[in-house]
């Protein structure tokens, strides 16, 4: 019985049953006159004894609706008794989709979340990130410079408006104790290309964003709140960022988190500014707002003009330079979509796995249904009403189990937000609307996937069927369906465990890494500084000095250096270098990341020196370190001490001398080899580096002691991001380990799911077999015999599903290649592993149910007969 | 005792007489009430009201079919037909139905 076709139905229904009954009422007329009434005595007489006409008709068009709701509250009534008659067998159904549904809602609720919902500013499609490139140097995207971006802005006909921010640490010293804030220095036009107006208090207006002018911020709602208490007349108040007094002049609105949420306070960086007129200091982050209906094809070849035009105009720093052009939203959610969508197609095979599961627990039911459904069928029902009536016992057990998944969604959710807090947007995963919607739709595509083929197959009884046999008594043919069924579960799950098993082992072989470079009892930690500092490098370079040789020390410290990076974990930044005295290879480009460290840099972090000594930051000629790869790389044969490196790139600097060569260390990350790389030892480069302090026990026990002693040293400045350095790698790490655990808990449950499974089927073939068995047995057969071949059966299935998966899973493999490491996609090995796995799996699964199905008593089963 | 001068139909009964009318031939609704009138003497009346939602639930559970067709008189009407499935059905009832009121007229006999 099918809602929609009785609905289509339902206008034809009213006017036939109309013409019908007025037909009734002619021919009682009709008779009337006969009788010998008058035409219009007649009519009334018929109309009077027909009764209310309209009744007859409600009452008709009740037959209809009530069939229906009969027909629905039936098959729930059914399925209710169904779920009644066998509670094990439904708890398990709403447990496995409830698994199933919850982790596949999880995870869709996080692609939902990072890259299917648009960023949370207006008309955020319109946003894109715009970077300056030297593809002629083979560089990186860099920031931009001040100038350039003014000029960007000035020529460009595609943008609403382009504007840049730099953001640092500093330290507000209105309350007690000196506090850190990240504050971010923007051009103009900001607000504009955000979207954004603040909820109290202006803009910038053009004065404060003049060079000299007065100092202006617009602050978050978070700082509003926690520094200004919530004062609705806060607009003007001073606050002392740094040791300066600034205005606030405005309020923005809790929802703007724009570059992160650490940002509270903004204020303008004054593009005419001398010291921001030179063309190669690269600051700025950009943005721009496209006008609405540019694509960015349009801008990117209109940004191409602008800049060959200036290209001209300045050729010395602008010739070789490119405009990139990337949508915000894929800078803000990264490299992590692949990884998500890994975890998307195994969690939706899981999900098939237990659906395939449930249909053949189904098929062996309806199967002993049979009598039921024959029943039924001779009751006058309909093929496509017991298919419905099927179907319906299944929903109603897979609405249940969505249910029992978005109480696993929920809880994911919230788990997601807590294990990887690196992930990009991971606070906007939430449970709504629309995920409880994508888990009903997942219930729905369940019963039919689990419910429909079982359905289909248990119907094909006939009227004549199995009414006057029943089927326990006799020896029932084979279900080749269920075997089927069970080798594409094998095939799926074993697919699942390749991809996990090649993951896990990827994650050891990072670990295994030697990463060159000692990270144990490290704690690192940074001081607020501003880069106004750097206009006078000398005083910068003393105030560090004394920092470090304060903090050395302190008891308990081993060494200490500074560092412009995270070991382990930094971005990398290749610079193309000369080698003064001429190289191996002329024509080669030397190219290397470049690392600016304190000299106490490799006793820290115990890189060992291979050759020379080490630099001295000290010094009034500045010297440079190299790794091993470099020299291998650039001067093997050479004497690479005493040589001289200098920036390709026309520099004022003075060459500095390599004083020594470091052994190879995985600056960059875990997972990277170690390239060419040199260390520029110096202390006044930038005004907060990372202080790395190698400490004699736990690093975390002398942070309190430290950050004391900080206070003593620089009572105005406030201390950050206080951690271990092995935490640092943890975090690297962290979208590779969420990955590898959640694959591994999947291919676990499905390998779960297929054991369930093959019970279950050599179970129901051992009970539908129980005559046959009882024949062979009293023919003389040996009970080992029987259980064997049982098992066969189990494992023939197994085998060749493995088979099947092994092919499936190095096809697919393919997919997880970017994410490997220290293992190939087809790594012999972890095949070879999981088909043993499986089948061992298999066989426990198949031997407990292959011995029962043996253990009959002949006698008792003949005379069952 | 008050004598039943036309008698209500026996509930569950009506659905029978249906059956049994439409499977002398295909028959309009106006036709089915008249027979059934006609047969019973007038004794058994059937209310509209009770006709035409028996008759569209018996199609329903196709025991009946209908088609339009012409009226004696040239009237465009429904007509009923029994199907295979009612043929059957009413073979089932009219065996319970005989059981039954054999039953019924052995107490009544007996009793008295």
């Amino acid at each position: 019985m099918s809602w929609f076709s009785d609905k289509s139905r339902k206008f034809d229904d009213e006017k036939k049953i109309d013409s019908e009954i007025s037909f009734h009422v002619e021919e009682m007329t009709r008779a009337n006159i006969v009788g010998g009434m008058t035409p219009v005595e007649a009519r009334r007489r018929a109309v009077l004894d027909f009764g209310g006409a309209e009744q007859v008709k409600q009452q008709v068009r009740e037959v209809y609706i009530s069939a229906m709701m009969d027909g629905l509250r039936l098959n729930l009534r059914s399925a209710m008794c169904f779920i009644r008659k066998d509670p094990s067998f439904a708890v398990v159904v709403v447990l496995t989709l409830g698994l199933g549904i919850g982790a596949n809602s999880a995870v869709f609720s996080a692609i939902d979340a990072i890259l299917l919902r648009p960023l949370s500013y207006s008309h955020s499609g319109e946003l894109v990130e715009l970077h300056q490139q030297n593809l002629k140097q083979g560089r990186l995207p860099t920031p931009v410079s001040t100038v350039r971006l003014e000029d960007w802005s000035r020529d460009n006909s595609t943008f609403q408006s382009i504007s840049g921010f730099y953001a640092q640490n500093v330290t507000l010293n209105t309350g007690e104790l000196p506090e850190r804030i990240t504050e971010a220095y923007v051009t103009p036009r900001f607000l504009q290309v955000w979207g954004v107006t603040p909820v109290l208090g202006r803009d910038f207006t053009r004065e404060e964003e003049k060079f000299g002018g007065p100092n202006a911020a617009l602050v978050s709602n978070r700082f509003w709140r926690m520094h200004l208490h919530s004062d609705p007349a806060a607009v003007g108040k001073i606050v002392r960022l740094d040791g300066f007094s600034t205005t606030v002049v405005g309020v923005l609105p809790a929802s703007f988190l724009f570059p992160d949420r650490e940002v509270d306070v903004w204020s303008p960086s004054q593009v005419d500014a001398p010291y921001a007129q030179d063309r190669s200091s690269t600051w700025f982050s950009v943005q721009g707002r496209l006008k609405p209906g540019v694509t960015r094809a349009q801008a990117q070849a209109d940004m191409a003009t602008v800049q060959a035009r200036l290209g001209k105009q300045f050729p010395k720093s602008d010739g070789n330079l490119t405009v990139l052009l990337v949508p915000l939203k894929s800078v803000v959610i990264g490299s992590i979509g692949s990884s998500l969508w890994i975890l998307y197609g195994s969690v939706s095979l899981l999900l098939l796995i237990a659906c395939m599961n449930i249909a053949v627990l189904l098929l062996a039911r309806t199967a002993e249904r049979e009598h039921e459904i024959s029943i039924r069928y001779a009751l006058g029902a309909s093929r496509r009403e017991i298919i419905f009536q099927l179907l319906t016992e299944v929903l109603v057990l897979a609405v249940a189990g969505s249910v029992a998944g978005l109480a696993v969604a929920a809880g994911a959710s919230r788990a997601f937000a807590h294990f990887s807090k690196n992930l990009p947007r991971v606070d906007e995963i939430a449970l709504n609307w629309r995920i409880v919607m994508y888990s009903l739709v997942c219930a729905v595509v369940a019963t039919l996937v689990c419910g429909l083929f079982p359905a289909i197959r248990g119907s094909r009884g006939s009227l004549s069927g199995s009414l006057s046999q029943s089927s326990p008594r006799q020896v029932s043919a084979r279900n080749p369906w269920q075997s089927i069924l069970m080798g594409v579960q094998v095939s799926l799950a074993v697919t699942l465990l390749i991809g996990a098993g090649l993951l896990l082992r990827s994650f050891q072989a990072i670990g295994r890494v030697n990463p060159g470079f000692d990270p144990n009892h490290v704690l690192t930690l940074r001081i607020s500084g501003s880069w106004g500092e750097t206009t006078k490098p000398e005083k910068m370079s003393q105030r560090i000095n004394r920092t470090l040789d304060g903090l050395r020390s302190v008891p308990g410290v081993e060494a200490i250096a500074i560092s412009g990076t995270i070991p382990g974990n930094s971005s990398g930044y290749p610079v193309e270098l000369k080698i003064s005295e001429g190289q191996r290879d002329p024509n080669r480009k030397v190219i290397a990341n470049a690392h600016i460290v304190s000299a106490g840099y490799f006793d820290v972090l115990r890189i060992p020196l291979l050759a020379g000594e080490v630099c001295n930051d000290r010094s009034a000629t500045n010297t440079v370190m190299v790794n091993q790869s470099f020299a291998d790389t650039y001067m093997a044969n050479f004497s690479v001490i005493g040589y001289h490196l200098a920036y390709a790139a026309a520099s004022s600097m003075k060459p500095p001398e390599i004083r020594g060569i470091v052994g190879d260390a995985r600056e960059e990350s875990l997972d990277q080899l170690p390239g060419p790389a040199v260390y520029w030892c110096r202390t006044e480069a930038m005004p907060d580096p990372n202080y790395l302090i190698r400490t004699h026990g736990d690093p975390m026990a002398m942070a309190a002691t430290l950050r004391t002693k900080i206070h003593q040293l620089e009572p105005a400045r406030s201390v950050f991001s206080v951690m271990p350095l092995e935490s640092h790698l943890g975090d690297q790490l962290a979208e590779n380990r969420l990955r590898t655990i959640l694959l591994t808990l999947f291919a676990m449950t499905a390998i779960s799911l297929v054991c369930i499974g093959l019970y279950g089927t050599i179970s129901y073939l051992g009970r539908t077999r129980r005559r046959e068995v009882g024949l062979r047995l009293a023919l003389g057969a040996v009970p080992r015999q029987i259980t064997r071949r049982f098992l066969l059966q189990g494992l023939r299935v197994a085998l060749i599903g493995c088979v099947a998966g092994l092919v499936l899973a190095a096809g697919l493999s393919r997919l997880l290649a970017g994410m490997l490491y220290g293992v190939s996609a087809l790594d012999p090995a972890t095949y070879v592993i999981v088909l043993l796995l499986t089948l061992l799996v298999a066989t426990i699964a198949s031997l407990v149910p292959a011995v029962r199905a043996a253990r009959v008593e002949p006698t008792e089963v003949l005379r069952e007969a | 005792m008050r004598e039943l001068k036309k008698a209500d139909l026996l509930q569950g009964t009506l659905d029978m007489l249906i059956l049994k009318v439409v499977a002398l031939g295909s028959i309009h609704g106006y036709g089915i009430s008249q027979r059934i009138q006609q047969i019973s003497k007038d004794v058994l009346q059937v209310q509209q009201g009770s006709l035409y939602p028996a008759l569209h639930r018996l199609q329903k559970r196709r025991w009946l079919e209908s088609e339009w067709g012409e009226s004696e008189n040239g009237r465009e009407a429904k007509f009923y037909r029994l199907s295979a499935l009612g043929r059957k059905q009413l073979a089932a009832e009219e065996a319970s139905w005989a059981r039954l009121s054999e039953a019924i007229t052995l107490i009544l006999q007996t009793v008295r």
